[in-house]
């Protein structure tokens, strides 16, 4: 049950951060609502004041670069090769769905678009944003890991102006975020990979949200997929893990250990990337499950995404049957 | 009669309320809406035990806007007391709060958020206890005891000889015995042994409990509940306001799943009570979370041993079952005692030693299941069945076969024989999931049977109207809850008066209206409702044939019903012909009346089941080694129903039944820590969902309509839960080698479980 | 504040509470109580209902957000007294039990049905994942949607 607050539409990106700034504590931004409206209904939260950003301009959208303006190429030609450098920017107020159906992100950033397909449920995907999804820092979260891994920023606006923050400093914990009280989350802002990168992402676990996630990026010497064969040493890696942690976190020292690899004969770099991985992350008994056994599966499925990567890096179709497992 | 051939009865129909199903139109207590309603909402004690050393509710009912606020000690003009085994269980704590979640005090308000706001204002202070939250605390020497002194005995009938042991938290004892186990296992060539616990788990009927009670201006009281009983509801108010029967009423509409958990009284006493107190009809209405805090299934430890002669015959069982039955009785004392008393399952052994304990602990009250208590202990010994074959060097299958009660066998001297044919089950489970072929590569196997009782002695009765134009109406108080109980005796009804469906309409269960049923659960309606509508139906057929007899000049016996006529050689009388001749009008109606009441037998727990509901599972399982996570490849579930009296419902019942099943074999526990569940939510408390079902999930029945039940029948619906755990656990262990003895079968239990197997090199 | 929605085809203008959440406004308001409150949490999905032909949970969804957009119900999926081809199949393939879920799996299906031509049963699966059913063991709701599926190409 709700209890009564009033809810305010700001138009402007400004309105809204004044408003946030006037009423403090006793606001709260609102978007999709599905972790806010959850959190109130259970009196975790009681803001009086609810500022709803979907109406500002350029929250709602996807771009490149900037999403305050459509300067980025439209749908129809965004197919091209990526020009290195250029962002992809999704707004605060895009919702799971749009992402997973835009053909801007099926073009930039194709493995966002299918871990978008695979967040909670339609319904949530249907309501949720983006935004609210990064601003709640629930650990369980599903994009922050992926994000990590495409160098994502985020876009904070304020009465004091904008700031741009590596969403690896903007998640500090637990529902905990670097979002001061009168900031406004507007936008992440992606790298996308460099066109020879090989990609996946895998989720597993028995509760409704998952236990862990793994996003494994491969880069290769050259091409990769069907028919593009010629790519095989990994030149660059990306690893992160979530769910397992207080916070998603980037496996740097995993990611060293796969550089000069070859994606043909993985089997020992994805193991020892995979174990340094598993020993890099800091695990809770709840009831998700014990902390070794977090660590174990750590190790498990940050091998299988990389095996998975390298499959599709090779053009090869990956084993990607796994029970209570989600691969995208 | 004639062996005609059967018209509706055996055909699989949809079901009567499927239209207002999906159209949205069915009603459910929650979309019913009575004049001058009041909301009410619980507050709910923070701690698993604690003396409630004051509750103030004086601020939250001078809110405006509040009818009634109430404390446990308020409630001194009502028996605050209630329960079906023990009247043990306070409509609102007094004095000691026993589990978290349990009502402490209780609001009726003009709308729920006003009620909700009133609840703030309600001031309690607690003094916590220490807590005993297992078994083992429960049961360890000094442990905090849940109740002080002896609670005075509830309604049931069965459970006149509860056996209580005063100074400690088991609130009663089952023991049976036949012939000398303990000899019998000392001179067995192969004796296996072991302890298997099954975890607590919750209903999740999606339907949370909910009520509406409204006392009239006369002072009657009437509740639309969603209970599966609604005259059990009855005698627990009637104590309660010192009211008699005939001024309570108890209305069931459609119920969103049962399960067991609307079994007895839940939340009606406590609807009633604010009602009273707020001078207004209320309604209360649970959540999911406040689901988990009103009942559960009672978790158990079971140690069990077996014993077999080299040549496989099954010689001797002994098993020690305690039961978690939570911080009230509820029906766990039943529970136990009838869960326990066929701990054997279908196999013929002449010695056995049951003793059996249900434990109060300070947890969430366990209650009815699905199952029984049969699950618990079928999980004990139909593993070890699949270890005493390992050891025997036998084929499990086989060495079932072997021991099974034959048809016609007395289950123990003095009860129902056996009146299916389980190796014909076994057979068609083991022909469809091919057991005598290998399987595939990384696929193991397994199987497991049950056998388990129905509610005895157990009364139904009911009434069959026919109309002056032909219709009929059935007045009986099976509560269809999804099973499709509604359907199955509007089946009965239209077969014996030969009538399309669509003449028949049964009647929601109505206490006012509806007659004495016993309750909507033991997989009992088809039985022993569905009997009592066929009896009340011949009833009035028997009517309509004298009646034709006088008119025409026939004999009876040369008339038959068909299609809405009474048939003669020569002639026909529709049944609007016949009332007006008897009538000598157009009015008046036929009346016909169904009893069945078997009574109470020399059978150990003092009634004979009218049934045995038997059925065998067999699993096809993979699993992923690393993560320990199961997949159940292929089920298939074989049940031994006598006949389906519509086997569209019947299949969807048995598919439910397993799925449901799969969810406590792999998925779900209800976890506690620091006395505290962690997991009382759907966001955390993870049931089935359609990608954990089988893809290939066949569920058959035997029909050799042997059932006392209509037309051979006999009950079904819980038989295919039960086999599940043991079906799956067994082909885990002919796949991996590892034999699991706790519930659920985790990912991360199975994984530990694996190392421990083959340590990681 | 004021808000203009069609609901099963029919407009209204209601005044509701900012923080009236639409599954309220839906049974309370306009009598409509197809859709069902269970878990709460947008896990069950007994509340489904379609806004702008999109799944929502109705439990979690602000009714304002209702404003100048269609909204459907369980109530509005047949055409007078002509089911739906889902609701002939869910009636036919004895996919409903108790009904608790039915609504809410209806309108899932349906938002389902609109994405995708010719339904796989690894479509349908992913679409339900969020549709939670107690009392069939879903293989018959599965197999009701892909018989409405095929039905209607």
């Amino acid at each position: 049950m709700l209890r009564p607050f009033t809810l305010h539409r700001p138009e402007t990106a400004d309105e809204a951060c004044a408003l946030l700034a006037r009423l403090g504590e006793d606001s709260a931004a609102y978007a999709g609502g599905t972790e806010l409206l959850l959190m109130m209904k259970l009196g975790l939260l009681r803001p009086r004041h609810l500022v709803d950003v979907k109406r500002i301009r350029g929250f709602g959208e996807i771009g490149l670069e900037s999403h305050l303006g459509p300067r980025g190429p439209s749908p129809a030609t965004a197919g091209g090769a990526n020009s290195e450098g250029t962002r992809l920017t999704i707004g605060a107020a895009v919702t799971h769905r749009a992402v997973e159906r835009s053909a801007l992100v099926g073009a930039r950033c194709p493995l966002v678009g299918s871990v978008a397909r695979h967040v909670a449920n339609v319904r949530v995907r249907n309501v949720g944003t983006v935004g609210g999804n990064l601003a709640f820092a629930d650990p369980h979260s599903d994009l922050a890991t992926l994000f990590l891994t495409l160098a994502a920023s985020v876009e904070l606006v304020s009465p004091r102006g904008r700031r741009e923050l590596p969403l690896a400093d903007f998640v500090r914990g637990p529902w905990e975020t670097a979002r001061a009280s009168d900031e406004l989350l507007a936008a992440v802002r992606l790298t996308p990979w460099a066109g020879d990168t090989a990609a996946a992402y895998v989720k597993f676990g028995v509760h409704e949200r998952p236990t862990l996630a793994v996003a494994a990026a491969l880069r290769l010497d050259g091409p990769v997929g069907a028919g593009r064969r010629g790519g095989d040493r990994i030149v660059d890696a990306r690893v992160a893990v979530g769910c397992v942690g207080p916070k998603p976190e980037r496996a740097a020292a995993a990611e060293a250990c796969l550089r000069g690899a070859s994606v043909a004969d993985l089997e020992d770099a994805a193991r020892a990337a995979s174990d340094i991985a598993a020993a890099g992350v800091d695990p809770a008994d709840d009831l998700y499950g014990s902390a070794d056994y977090k660590r174990e599966m750590v190790a498990v499925f940050v091998r299988r995404a990389l095996g998975i990567a390298a499959a599709r890096a090779r053009g090869v179709a990956p084993a990607t049957r796994f029970p209570h497992a989600v691969v995208a | 009669m004639s062996a005609r051939p059967l018209r509706v009865v055996g055909h699989p129909v949809p079901r009567v309320d499927a239209i207002e199903k999906v159209t949205g139109r069915a009603r459910y207590v929650t979309d019913l809406t009575v004049p001058g309603m009041a909301h009410a909402k619980v507050l709910r004690s923070p701690y698993a035990h604690a003396r409630v050393t004051r509750v103030d509710v004086t601020r939250a009912r001078a809110r405006p806007g509040v009818f009634a606020a109430l404390a446990g000690a308020d409630l001194t003009w009502c028996d605050p007391y209630y329960g079906p085994a023990y009247r043990d269980r306070p409509v609102l704590a007094i004095e000691v709060a026993r589990y978290e979640g349990e009502p402490v005090a209780a609001v009726a308000a003009v709308d729920e958020a006003t009620a909700e706001e009133a609840l703030e204002l309600v001031d309690v202070d607690y003094e916590p206890l220490a807590a005993a939250m297992t078994l083992e605390e429960a049961l360890a020497p000094g442990a905090p005891l849940v109740h002080a002194g002896q609670p005075p005995a509830g309604h049931f009938a069965d459970l006149a000889t509860l056996r209580p042991r005063p100074g400690t938290n088991v609130c009663h004892q089952f023991q049976f015995a036949r012939g000398d186990a303990a000899a019998a296992l000392a001179g067995a060539d192969v004796v296996v042994e072991d302890v298997y616990r099954f975890p607590p788990v919750q209903h999740v009927a999606l339907e949370p409990h909910a009520v509406v009670a409204a006392w009239d201006e006369t002072g009657a009281l009437t509740l639309w509940a969603s209970t599966q009983n609604p005259y059990s509801v009855r005698v627990e108010l009637a104590k309660m306001f010192d009211v008699p029967l005939a001024r309570i009423r108890v209305v069931v509409p459609h119920l969103g799943g049962g399960f067991g958990s609307k079994t007895y009284a839940k939340l009606e006493p406590l609807a009633a009570t604010l009602a009273r107190a707020a001078g207004r009809p209320v309604r209360l209405a649970a959540s999911i979370p406040e689901a988990f805090q009103t009942v559960r299934r009672c978790a158990s430890r079971v140690a069990a041993r077996a014993g077999f002669r080299r040549d496989g015959t099954l010689v001797a069982v002994e098993c020690e079952a305690d039961y978690d039955v939570g911080a009230y009785a509820d029906i766990g004392p039943r529970v136990v005692q009838k869960g326990t008393y066929t701990a054997t399952g279908p196999y013929r052994v002449p010695h056995v030693k049951l003793d059996a304990r249900a434990v109060y602990t300070n947890t969430t009250p366990g209650g009815a299941f699905r199952g029984f208590g049969v699950p618990q202990l079928a999980w004990a010994l139909e593993s070890l069945f699949d270890t005493a074959a390992d050891r025997l060097g036998r084929d499990p299958v086989d060495l079932r076969r072997q021991n099974f009660l034959a048809h016609g066998e007395e289950f123990a001297p003095g009860d129902t024989p056996i009146d299916g044919k389980l190796e014909e089950s076994l057979g068609r489970a083991a022909e469809a999931i091919g057991w005598m072929q290998a399987p595939a590569a990384g696929r193991g196997r397994g199987v497991a049977a049950m056998l388990k009782a129905s509610v005895a002695p157990s009364v139904s009765e009911a009434i069959v109207r026919l109309h002056a134009d032909g219709s009929v109406t059935v007045l009986a108080s099976a509560v269809e809850m999804g099973q499709g109980t509604r359907t199955v005796l509007a089946q009965i009804a239209a077969e014996v008066l030969s009538v399309p469906l669509a003449r028949v309409t049964v009647v929601q269960p109505d206490t006012a209206v509806t007659p004495y049923d016993q309750t909507t659960s033991s997989s009992r309606s088809t039985a022993m409702t569905g009997r009592a509508v066929q009896v009340a139906a011949e009833d009035v057929r028997d009517q309509l044939l004298a009646i034709a007899a006088r008119h025409l000049g026939v004999a009876a016996r040369e008339l038959a019903l068909a299609e809405g006529a009474v048939v003669a050689p020569a002639r026909r009388l529709t049944y609007a012909e016949a009332l007006a001749l008897n009538f000598g009008m157009t009015g008046g109606e036929l009346i016909g009346r169904g009893v069945i009441a078997p009574g109470r037998t020399a059978a150990p727990l003092g009634g004979s089941t009218p049934f045995w509901e038997m059925a065998v599972g067999a699993a096809e399982v993979s699993v992923d080694e690393e993560t320990g996570a199961i997949r159940v490849e292929r089920y298939v579930s074989v049940a031994d129903v006598g006949r389906a009296i519509n086997p569209l419902l019947l299949e969807g019942q048995d598919e439910g039944g397993v799925v449901q099943g799969l969810g406590h074999t792999l998925l779900e526990e209800m976890l506690y820590a620091d006395g505290h569940l962690l997991n009382g939510t759907l966001l955390t408390y993870r049931v089935p969902r359609a990608d954990d079902a089988p893809e290939d999930l066949e569920c058959r029945f035997v029909e050799n309509a042997d059932g006392s039940g209509p037309f051979g029948a006999k009950g079904a619906g819980e038989g295919s839960l039960i086999p599940v755990s043991p079906a799956v656990a067994n082909a885990l262990a002919r796949l991996t080698g590892v034999r699991l003895r706790d519930l659920p079968l985790s990912p991360e239990r199975v994984w530990r479980a694996l190392r421990a197997r083959s340590p990681r090199a | 504040m004021t808000i203009h929605t069609v609901v099963n085809g029919r407009p209204h203008d209601l005044d509701v509470a900012p923080h009236a959440l639409l599954l309220d406004v839906l049974r309370d308001t306009l009598d409509l109580k197809g859709a069902k409150r269970s878990c709460d949490t947008q896990v069950c999905g007994a509340c489904t209902v379609l806004v702008d032909g999109l799944a929502v949970s109705a439990c979690t969804y602000l009714a304002v957000e209702a404003d100048g957009r269609s909204v459907l119900t369980v109530e509005g999926l047949a055409e007078g007294e002509s089911l739906h081809p889902l609701q002939r199949a869910f009636v036919e393939a004895g996919a409903v039990q108790c009904g608790f879920c039915t609504a809410g799996m209806l309108l899932t299906a349906k938002a389902m049905l609109s994405e995708h031509d010719r339904p796989t049963r690894a479509d349908v699966l992913h679409y339900l994942r969020g549709s939670l059913c107690r009392c069939t063991g879903y293989r018959k709701i599965v197999d009701a949607v892909l018989a409405a599926a095929e039905t209607r190409s």
